[in-house]
């Protein structure tokens, strides 16, 4: 059991919904290096049988992980926080660029408007004009009730189109979120 | 031992069933020739730092089938960390077998850090992989990836192998790309899963 399970009897709606989006897309394994403000995900989805969950201690570790996943035809999605995708870059643009595997990312705003962490808002700066540079489509996921469409339409696009997508989670479908 | 004596083992004991992801460089044209079958087994990739990695989610994905990650230094070394995700996440049906000559050896010969005393049997023991072993001859090598490939356990190989590139003829060397090169080896996954893996989108 994940240690930031312990303690932590009640899962917030924005992860249910989060887990119960990854049911409805049929994923079946999450590789994260889990950070805080989707703290409550990384413990849904540890409890949850029908999903095994991959914890890596660096970020570039999680496109070959979900890309091999893929290539044997099992549904998988990482988690990160946006300041990973610079840690992952590498093999994010290897994998779309020279052999079009499709890779479903999910990142953490860090650094949206009101962050109070001075650390924080070099991620918000880097995160959009780097994917823009490696031409990953992106969605602001900022409402719970677009969690699972969100989800569902994520692997759609990334399996028809062959390459990566990347969802933002902010506001209401974080930690300590609106809803 | 060298590189194409260790390929030459590692087909040997390999099979069309099993499925391989496999670096590019010196290596590449060494294991299309001699891979079981003239079968699209074998995902090569581009990418340093991932080739474990990538075999780690084909592994957990098809868990009832042999996965070989042929390895390289020079990619162990780029991210190194991955191998204690190997060693927590131990599938039983995957064996990495890392090729280490101590060099860069296609861009000239420049020295990975293995040259200067880095064992990476050591850290991998260290991290966890139980079945961790260096092998410096075929003998050795053909024991240990037997041991593995028929083991309850993640197997962690590292061949020990002297400088040296086979020289292949025009007509024998791979020309794929990584994109032809996947979906080449999607197909093969679906034809000997028997299911759908990309596709099945209407065209209209």
């Amino acid at each position: 059991m994940h240690e930031q399970s312990v303690g932590t009897d009640r899962v917030p709606r924005y992860a249910q919904e989060f887990v119960n989006g990854l049911h409805e897309a049929a994923v079946t394994l999450v590789g994260t290096l889990p950070e805080s403000h989707l703290k409550s995900v990384y413990v849904a989805i540890d409890r949850d049988p029908a999903i095994d969950l991959v914890r890596v201690s660096n970020e570039a570790e999680l496109p070959g992980i979900v890309a091999g996943s893929y290539l044997g035809g099992r549904r998988a999605l990482m988690i990160m926080e946006n300041s990973g995708l610079r840690q992952a870059c590498e093999p994010i643009a290897r994998f779309s660029f020279a052999h079009q595997v499709p890779l479903v990312m999910v990142v953490s705003y860090r650094g949206d408007f009101g962050e109070a962490n001075w650390w924080g808002h070099n991620h918000a700066q880097v995160m959009g004009p780097l994917l823009e540079a490696l031409r990953i489509p992106m969605k602001i996921v900022d409402r719970v009730d677009d969690i699972k469409p969100m989800l569902r339409k994520a692997f759609d696009h990334a399996g028809a189109s062959q390459w990566p997508v990347c969802l933002v989670m902010t506001g209401e479908c974080t930690e300590g979120g609106a809803a | 031992m060298k590189r194409i004596d260790a390929v030459t083992v590692i087909a040997e004991a390999t099979t069309t069933e099993d499925l391989f992801v496999s670096s590019v460089g010196g290596l590449i044209d060494d294991w299309w020739n001699l891979r079981p079958g003239p079968v699209d087994n074998t995902m090569s990739l581009s990418i340093l730092g991932s080739i474990s990695s990538t075999a780690l989610g084909l592994a957990l994905a098809l868990p009832h089938r042999r996965v070989v990650a042929l390895e390289t230094d020079g990619s162990v070394l780029m991210n190194l960390g991955a191998v204690t995700t190997l060693a927590v996440q131990r599938p039983r049906n995957l064996t990495v077998v890392v090729m280490d000559n101590g060099l860069y050896e296609c861009i000239g010969s420049a020295p990975t850090l293995t040259s200067a005393g880095v064992d990476l049997a050591a850290i991998a023991a260290g991290a966890g992989c139980a079945h961790a072993v260096a092998v410096h001859d075929e003998l050795s090598l053909a024991k240990e990836l037997a041991a593995s490939l028929a083991g309850d356990d993640l197997g962690y190989l590292v061949a020990r192998i002297e400088p040296g590139m086979e020289s292949w003829p025009e007509e024998k060397r791979r020309h794929t790309d990584g994109i032809e090169d996947k979906y080449r080896f999607v197909r093969y996954v679906e034809q000997l899963e028997g299911r759908r893996i990309h596709g099945g989108a209407p065209h209209v």
